[in-house]
C-alpha cells in the first residue's frame, strides 16, 4: 500500500505495476530502454504480428492456442483503476486486481470455458479486439521487447441486450521462444479505462 | 403501495409476483421506504486506517465522503457543498487535510467543518450575513460500526446498528473477526450488471440449491477438494436477527482439524479460539457447519470459500464482502471486496487473494455464472406477462405451511437463530418478508437543513 502511494506520477500505460502485486514476486521485471522502435524495425513488425494473431485467438475463443502462447512464468494482471485527485501518485486500488494471474489460474480459467457447463459463455458472446497504437520497445535484454497497444473490445451477448464495451491499454513483455522462432507473453498489465466496468463480468481475456 | 398491498401478502406467503425483480414503481417504493430507512454498508475501516483517509462511497444516489479525521472518527459527509451543491471531492479515495470546492473555493475540513469562505465579510457581510461558525457538511442521518464494517442509515432515528444486526452479529464474526485485529479490506472491484439487486441479495442468503447445477463447472475442473457439488445439501441455512446464510458440512473431526480442512493454519486457528465464543467454537468443532455465503437485509452480503489455488491438494479459505447498490430496477452495481485477517501471515494473505480472484468479483469462476443467471431473470421480469406469475419460493415448507424438516435442535447446532439441513427457502423468504414490512410502512418527511441561518425548519 505505502509503495503504492509513494510511487510517481503513473505512465497510464505500463509501469511498476507488476512489481507491486503480491502475487506478481514471480514477474519478469525487465522494463523498456528508450524510445519506441522505428514501424519498419523487423522487432516492431514482429510483435504488431503476434498481437494480431493473438486478438484472433481470443476473438475465436480458441483459448487452448492463446494459452501455448503463454510463458510458465507468466504475470497477467489488470489493476482495479481508481478516480483519484492529480497529484495523488497512484490510479489504481492499492493491493487489488481484477485478474492477477499465473499459468495455472489461467489454465483453470480456460479449462472452464472447455466444460459444457460455463453458462455465461453458452451461448457464446460475439467478440471482436481491436487492437491499435502500437509501440514496440528494445529492453535490456535482446530476447525481450516491450510492447504497448490500445485494445477495445466489443462482446455482444444474444440477441436484444445492448453489447458491452471494454477499453484498455497493454503494456506486454514479449519473450523470443526458445527456439528462436517466434514470441511469448511473458508479462502483461492491462490498463483498463473504466473505474466501473460496464459488463456483466470479465469471462473474457484482454 | 396501497393498491399493492396483495403484492406483499403474497410475498408473505412465500409467492413472489415476479415483476418486483424489474418495476419501476417497486424501485419507487424501495427508494423512498427501504433505502430511506435501512442500514447500509458503505466501507470498512481499514480502508481509511490514517487521520485524513477517505473514500467516497453512495447510497442510491447520495455520495458520501467517507473519512477519517485528525481525532480519528469516521464520519459519512454528504457530498455537496453548502453555497451551490457542486460536489467538493470527486476523487473515488485519497488522503486529503481538506477539501476545497471546485467552484468558488469554499472548503471543508476533513472532519466536515467549513472553514474557508473567500470574501466572508465583503461578499455576506460577515457572520451577520452567513453564520460560517457550526456550519458543516451534511453527516450522514446515522452512522454506527460493527466490527469495523461502516454503515449509514437515512434515518436519524435508526435504532443501535448492534440491534438492527440482532443475532446476526454471530455470525458476522466468523467473516470479520478471526483475531483481535478484525479484517482488512482490499478493493472494491465495481461493476454494474443489468439485473435487480435483490436477486443477489437473496441468492447469497439461503440458494444452496442453485450450486449443484450453476456451479458445476468449477467443480468439474478441480477448483474444490470435494467431487460432487451435491455436498451444499448436507450444509444447512440459518437466519438470525437481520440476516442469514448458508454452510457446509464438514468431515467429523475436532475444531482444530476442521478448521485446518477448509485450510486454515494453525497461527490463526489459535487466534479464533481466543476470540469467539464456546458457541462460536462449538458451531464449527461440535456441529461441524461452516459458514460460506450470507447476507444482511437489505444488500450487504459475505461468502467464505476455500479452493485450491495451485496444482495441489491443499485448498485455501478466502472471505468477500459485497454490496448490491441498485441503479435502478434492471441495473445493480456490484462493490466487492477480498477481506483478510489482518494478523494472517502474509503468504497466507497474498494465496487468499488469489482464492478470491479465482472464485469471486468481477473475474471470479463462481461468479461468472451467477451474473448469467441474473441478468435474463431481470430482461424477463420486465414484461406483462411476468405480472401474471407468480414465483414459488416455498422450497422447504408443506401447503400447510410446516417445514419439510424440522429445525436443528439444539444439541446439533450451536448457533442462535434457526437452522434447516437441506434445500430450502427459508432464507430468501425471510428476507422479502422484511422487505414487505419496509415496503408497507410510508416515508416519513424528513428534517431540512437551512445553509448558513439560524434555526431548522421541518417539511410539512
Ligand atoms: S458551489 Fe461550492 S463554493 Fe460555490
Ligand atoms: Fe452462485
Amino acid at each position: 500500500m505505502t509503495s503504492a502511494r509513494a510511487r510517481q506520477r503513473p505512465t497510464g500505460n505500463g509501469g511498476p505495476y507488476s512489481a507491486e502485486s503480491a502475487l506478481g514476486g514471480h514477474a519478469p521485471a525487465l522494463q523498456r530502454t528508450g524510445r519506441s522502435l522505428p514501424f519498419s524495425d523487423e522487432r516492431h513488425l514482429q510483435a504488431h504480428h503476434w498481437l494480431v494473431e493473438e486478438a484472433y485467438l481470443l476473438d475465436a475463443q480458441h483459448y487452448d492456442e492463446w494459452l501455448d502462447l503463454l510463458t510458465d512464468d507468466i504475470h497477467y494482471l489488470m489493476p482495479v483503476r481508481v478516480s483519484t485527485a492529480l497529484g495523488a501518485g497512484y490510479d489504481s486500488a492499492p493491493g487489488m486486481a481484477h485478474f492477477d494471474e499465473n499459468k495455472y489460474s489461467l489454465s483453470r480459467r480456460v479449462a472452464r470455458f472447455a466444460t459444457e457447463h460455463a453458462w455465461t459463455e453458452d451461448p457464446p458472446s460475439r467478440l471482436r479486439h481491436y487492437v491499435t497504437n502500437v509501440r514496440t520497445f528494445a529492453t535490456e535484454d535482446p530476447g525481450h521487447v516491450v510492447v504497448d497497444s490500445a485494445v477495445l473490445l466489443y462482446r455482444s451477448r444474444g440477441d436484444v441486450r445492448e453489447a458491452a464495451v471494454v477499453s484498455a491499454g497493454r503494456e506486454d513483455l514479449l519473450r523470443r521462444a526458445s527456439d528462436g522462432e517466434g514470441w511469448l507473453l511473458a508479462r502483461r498489465t492491462i490498463l483498463v479505462d473504466d473505474a466501473v466496468l460496464r459488463t456483466q463480468n470479465l469471462a473474457i481475456f484482454l | 403501495m396501497d393498491d399493492q398491498s396483495h403484492l406483499l401478502e403474497e410475498v408473505r406467503r412465500g409467492m413472489i409476483p415476479a415483476h418486483i425483480y424489474n418495476d419501476e414503481e417497486v424501485f419507487r417504493l424501495e427508494r423512498e421506504r427501504l433505502f430511506s430507512r435501512a442500514w447500509v454498508f458503505v466501507g470498512h475501516e481499514s480502508e481509511i486506517p490514517q487521520p485524513g483517509d477517505y473514500v467516497v462511497r453512495r447510497v442510491l444516489e447520495d455520495s458520501f465522503i467517507v473519512a477519517r479525521g485528525e481525532d480519528h472518527q469516521v464520519r459519512a459527509l454528504f457530498n455537496m457543498c453548502l453555497h451551490r451543491g457542486m460536489q467538493v471531492c470527486r476523487a473515488e479515495m485519497g488522503h486529503a487535510s481538506h477539501f476545497r470546492c471546485p467552484y468558488h473555493g469554499w472548503s471543508y475540513r476533513n472532519d466536515g467543518r467549513l472553514v474557508g469562505l473567500p470574501f466572508h465579510k465583503e461578499a455576506y457581510g460577515g457572520e451577520a450575513g452567513f453564520r460560517r461558525k457550526s456550519q458543516t457538511l451534511l453527516p450522514a442521518p446515522a452512522l454506527d460500526t460493527y466490527n469495523g464494517l461502516i454503515f449509514v442509515s437515512m434515518d436519524p432515528d435508526a435504532p443501535p446498528l448492534r440491534d438492527y444486526l440482532g443475532d446476526f452479529a454471530f455470525y458476522l464474526d466468523y467473516y470479520t473477526r478471526q483475531s483481535p485485529s478484525g479484517i482488512e479490506l482490499r478493493g472494491p472491484q465495481r461493476w454494474r450488471v443489468k439485473a435487480n439487486w435483490k436477486i443477489g441479495a437473496e441468492n447469497f442468503a439461503g440458494d444452496m440449491y442453485h450450486t449443484p447445477q450453476t456451479h458445476t463447472s468449477v467443480v468439474e475442473i478441480g477448483l474444490f477438494r470435494e467431487p460432487k457439488a451435491e455436498k451444499r445439501k448436507d450444509g444447512c441455512t440459518y437466519w438470525a436477527g437481520n440476516g442469514g446464510g448458508t454452510t457446509y458440512k464438514l468431515p467429523p473431526g475436532t475444531l482444530e482439524e476442521r478448521l485446518r480442512y477448509v485450510g486454515y493454519p494453525d497461527v490463526m486457528i489459535e487466534r479464533m479460539k481466543q476470540v469467539w465464543s464456546p458457541e462460536q467454537l462449538d458451531l464449527v468443532g461440535h456441529d461441524g457447519f461452516m459458514v460460506s455465503a450470507a447476507s444482511v437485509f437489505p444488500n450487504l452480503s459475505f461468502v467464505h470459500n476455500w479452493p485450491r489455488v495451485e496444482d495441489s491438494d491443499d485448498v485455501l479459505p478466502f472471505i468477500s464482502i459485497r454490496t448490491w447498490q441498485p441503479v435502478g430496477p434492471d441495473e445493480t452495481e456490484v462493490l466487492s471486496w477480498f477481506a483478510v485477517d489482518a494478523e494472517a501471515p502474509e503468504e497466507y494473505k497474498a494465496l487468499s487473494y488469489k482464492a478470491y480472484l479465482m472464485c469471486f468479483g468481477s473475474t471470479g469462476m463462481f461468479e461468472q455464472d451467477d451474473v448469467e443467471n441474473w441478468v435474463s431473470l431481470t430482461s424477463t421480469a420486465g414484461g406483462s406477462m411476468a405480472r401474471r406469475l407468480l414465483l414459488n419460493s416455498r422450497m422447504g415448507l408443506l401447503e400447510d405451511d410446516a417445514t419439510v424438516v424440522p429445525p436443528l435442535p439444539p444439541e446439533r447446532f450451536s448457533g442462535p437463530g434457526e437452522a434447516y439441513v437441506g434445500y430450502g427457502e427459508y432464507n430468501q423468504r425471510h428476507l422479502l418478508r422484511r422487505w414487505a414490512d419496509y415496503l408497507e410502512r410510508p416515508a416519513e418527511s424528513a428534517e431540512r437543513i437551512h445553509v448558513g441561518r439560524g434555526g431548522k425548519a421541518v417539511t410539512a
